[in-house]
């Protein structure tokens, strides 16, 4: 006869049922639970970052250290997630070590902050040595967060590069996950060497510098997910060409040439295929290519004239581009094989289509009311995909144009005559923080870095 | 006849239960029918002759006593007495180290050790009476582990339930708190619902911050703010790598969503 749970005797089962039942509450009771919720208040992190305390003091530390202090604290007001607690509010007390922090003295009023930055910054033997903590004021019992320590040659460069390493460790800690952007760069076009070349700098005008040096009409820059080659159409002696620079060698890289003018090339975000949009067939369509240029496929086909393609980088199945089949340009959708064509714009002029990293935006730039008499302003617009939602961003500044998206999701990046002359621009994904990055020459078609 | 197999073998016979059975059915049979005789206690009685059922019996009166008018209370706040809240103490001023004196050569050397002795400062913010709290306002201070679920649930209750992950690591329960709430997307919700219950979502967040296992483990009642809750977790990709300090492998979340249009 087969014993079983059922024909043990009832003693017997009713023992064995109850350790089973506290067995399983002892180990459900042994893991850590978090309950929390919506509508209890999102405000901003407050954020203290006073200077580093310097250990070495000596001239040269001092300007590495002014460098590295307002690189530091500019990263982290750009990063749109913080409240930076104000410079005077600050105790007189500044910490260089964990020892050396009043949690109270930072966490209470007036600083009032949520969480505070400190360290320190010595030069020994021609290397810079920062050490950082982040420490948050309101947990005395365990406050550090983060402690890092970066050591590098002495150079104003290093001293900049450190910081944004550290607050790109700040930020991806307190901002979800979501990697700072302090060490992306922005490409674009600039006249100033006398040409349209393709220019490179960091992701606030820092270290401007020129890549291309054709010597004709460089346009439309667009870096490889991975950072190593940047895709921009040029005017070569075969008409309009996608080129290939190549920031590894220094250099262009050879890339197919194909019939027509062919302009505004787009990487997918594996990095596997790019779109652009050539006139082969007689007017432009947009086509699609792998990464070395084989594999030529029309994504579109019909009237009107279909240009300026970018993929949906979450999913790498959609691609948004700019079609005048209707007259005025207006932004389409499509799969990425070109079917299911979708509308997105209803009226004005609408150009430059820019996706976001988490394929839920799509920014351009919309002439709402287009034609004569009409007051014709293009403003930097962001439109929720799913619900045709839109928001306006730029107001009464000009003509801005080009818009594109950094990898956090949270920064746009655009050009604007506001000034009176083509520069780039930057602002927050809500329109806020508009800043200028350019000065000098002429600078358009901003593209953002994809990490 | 041929021999049939006894498909139902058993280990032995089935009288024993059988029996048993027959009598359990037989008792509740019973109960059913005749529950009413037995005695639980005060028993109304429906609608009979004799008294009782509560009828208020009326008789003839002159005069009514009426309420008397609402008698004028003293406003707390126009006197010059002292109000019903208290302010906290005032706190004693700590003794400086530094105060006592001694030799410069020693001071120094006893300086970190004291600083090692002193007790951790209180985290509440202490506001010093009749001073108006001035500087930027600041997070709500207070441990991060109290926040109260008030939902109704079978009898269990909540209240400051976030346990040691939740004093520990503050930031980054708020991290997920803003990133959670800023995936919700409210317009999925059906414009004609103005205010619903609470849905209660539950995840695991694994060391690599992933949101897993996503469940509704109590419904709002309305299908398309669960879904919609649930499609805010889906978007997620990660909350960021759960902090080093902490042992374990994963977190379980309870989260709820409080729709208002």
């Amino acid at each position: 006869m087969t014993r079983t749970i059922f024909t043990m005797p009832w003693m017997k089962r009713f023992t064995a049922f109850s350790l089973f039942f506290l067995s399983a509450v002892t180990l459900l009771s042994a893991q850590a639970w978090i309950r929390t919720g919506t509508g209890l208040g999102v405000e901003k992190i407050r954020l203290a970052v006073p200077d580093f305390k310097l250990i070495t003091n000596d001239t040269g530390t001092q300007n590495l250290a002014m460098t590295f202090n307002t690189t530091l604290a500019d990263d982290l007001q750009n990063a749109g997630i913080f409240d930076m607690v104000s410079r005077s509010f600050f105790p007189l007390q500044v910490p260089g070590a964990p020892q050396e922090v009043d949690l109270s003295a930072w966490g209470n009023p007036p600083p009032n902050a949520g969480m505070l930055v400190f360290g320190n910054l010595a030069v020994q033997q021609g290397y810079l040595n920062v050490q950082g903590w982040l420490y948050d004021t309101k947990n005395p019992q365990l406050p550090q967060v983060l402690g890092k320590q970066y050591r590098e040659q002495a150079t104003d460069e290093n001293a900049r590069l450190i910081a944004h390493r550290f607050a790109d460790e700040i930020i991806f800690r307190l901002g979800g996950g979501v990697p700072g952007i302090a060490e992306s760069k922005i490409y674009f076009v600039s006249n100033r060497s006398g040409a349209k070349e393709i220019w490179q700098m960091d992701y606030d005008g820092a270290n401007q510098k020129q890549l291309t040096h054709l010597g004709s009409i460089a346009l439309s820059p667009r870096i490889s997910p991975d950072g190593s080659r940047v895709a921009f159409c040029g005017l070569t002696k075969g008409g309009w060409q996608i080129l290939m620079y190549s920031l590894d060698l220094g250099r262009l890289v050879s890339f197919p040439h194909f019939a027509g003018d062919n302009y505004s090339p787009a990487w997918s975000s594996d990095g596997q295929n790019i779109a652009f949009s050539s006139s082969r067939s007689g007017h432009p369509e947009i086509y699609a290519v792998n990464s070395f240029g084989a594999g030529l496929h029309a994504l579109t086909q019909g009237k009107g004239p279909d240009v300026s393609p970018v993929w949906n980088p979450k999913t790498n199945a959609e691609i948004a581009f700019v079609s005048g089949r209707t007259k005025l340009p207006q932004i389409y959708t499509m799969a990425s094989d070109g079917t299911n064509l979708v509308r997105v714009t209803d009226q004005g002029y609408a150009v430059s289509p820019a996706w976001s990293p988490n394929g839920q935006f799509l920014a351009f730039a919309w002439i709402r009311h287009y034609g004569p008499g009409a007051p014709g302003a293009s403003d930097i617009y962001v439109m929720d995909v799913a619900s045709k939602q839109w928001v306006q961003l730029t107001h009464d500044a000009g003509r801005n144009d080009f818009p594109s998206w950094s990898p956090d999701n949270r920064h746009i990046v655009f050009q604007s005559n506001r000034t009176g002359k083509e520069e780039i621009w930057t602002m927050l994904a809500d329109g806020s923080q508009q800043r200028q990055l350019t000065t000098k020459g002429e600078n358009s078609q901003p593209n953002w870095s994809f990490k | 006849m041929a021999a049939d197999v006894d498909i139902f073998a058993s280990e032995g016979s089935v009288r024993g239960p059988l029996l048993g059975s027959l009598a359990l059915h037989v008792a509740v049979f019973l109960l059913a029918l005749f529950g009413y005789l037995i005695p639980f206690g005060h028993r109304e009685s429906w609608g009979g002759t004799t008294g009782g059922g509560g009828a208020i019996s009326a008789t003839l009166v002159d005069t009514i006593p009426l309420p008397a008018p609402p008698v004028e209370t003293q406003n707390v706040l126009a006197n010059e007495s002292k109000g019903l809240t208290q302010s906290p103490p005032k706190e004693t001023p700590k003794e400086e180290p530094k105060a006592i004196p001694i030799p410069a050569r020693e001071a120094k050397r006893k300086g970190p050790n004291e600083e090692r002795k002193k007790p951790p400062p209180k985290e509440v913010a202490k506001v010093e009476p009749n001073k108006i709290p001035f500087g930027e306002g600041g997070p709500v201070s207070g441990p991060y582990g109290t926040f109260s679920a008030g939902g109704a649930k079978g009898g269990l209750s909540f209240t400051g339930g976030t346990g040691d992950f939740g004093s520990r690591f503050g930031w980054y329960v708020d991290a997920v708190r803003r990133k959670v709430s800023q995936n919700w997307l409210e317009y999925e919700v059906d414009p004609s619902i103005v205010t619903a219950h609470r849905v209660y979502i539950t995840f695991d967040i694994t060391r690599s911050g992933q949101p897993v296992n996503i469940q509704i483990e109590q419904s709002s009642g309305v299908p398309s703010l669960d879904i919609s809750a649930l499609r805010a977790l889906q978007r997620i990709d990660t909350f960021g790598p759960l902090p080093q300090e902490y042992s374990g492998n994963y977190v379980s979340v309870e989260f709820w969503f409080d729709y208002k249009r």
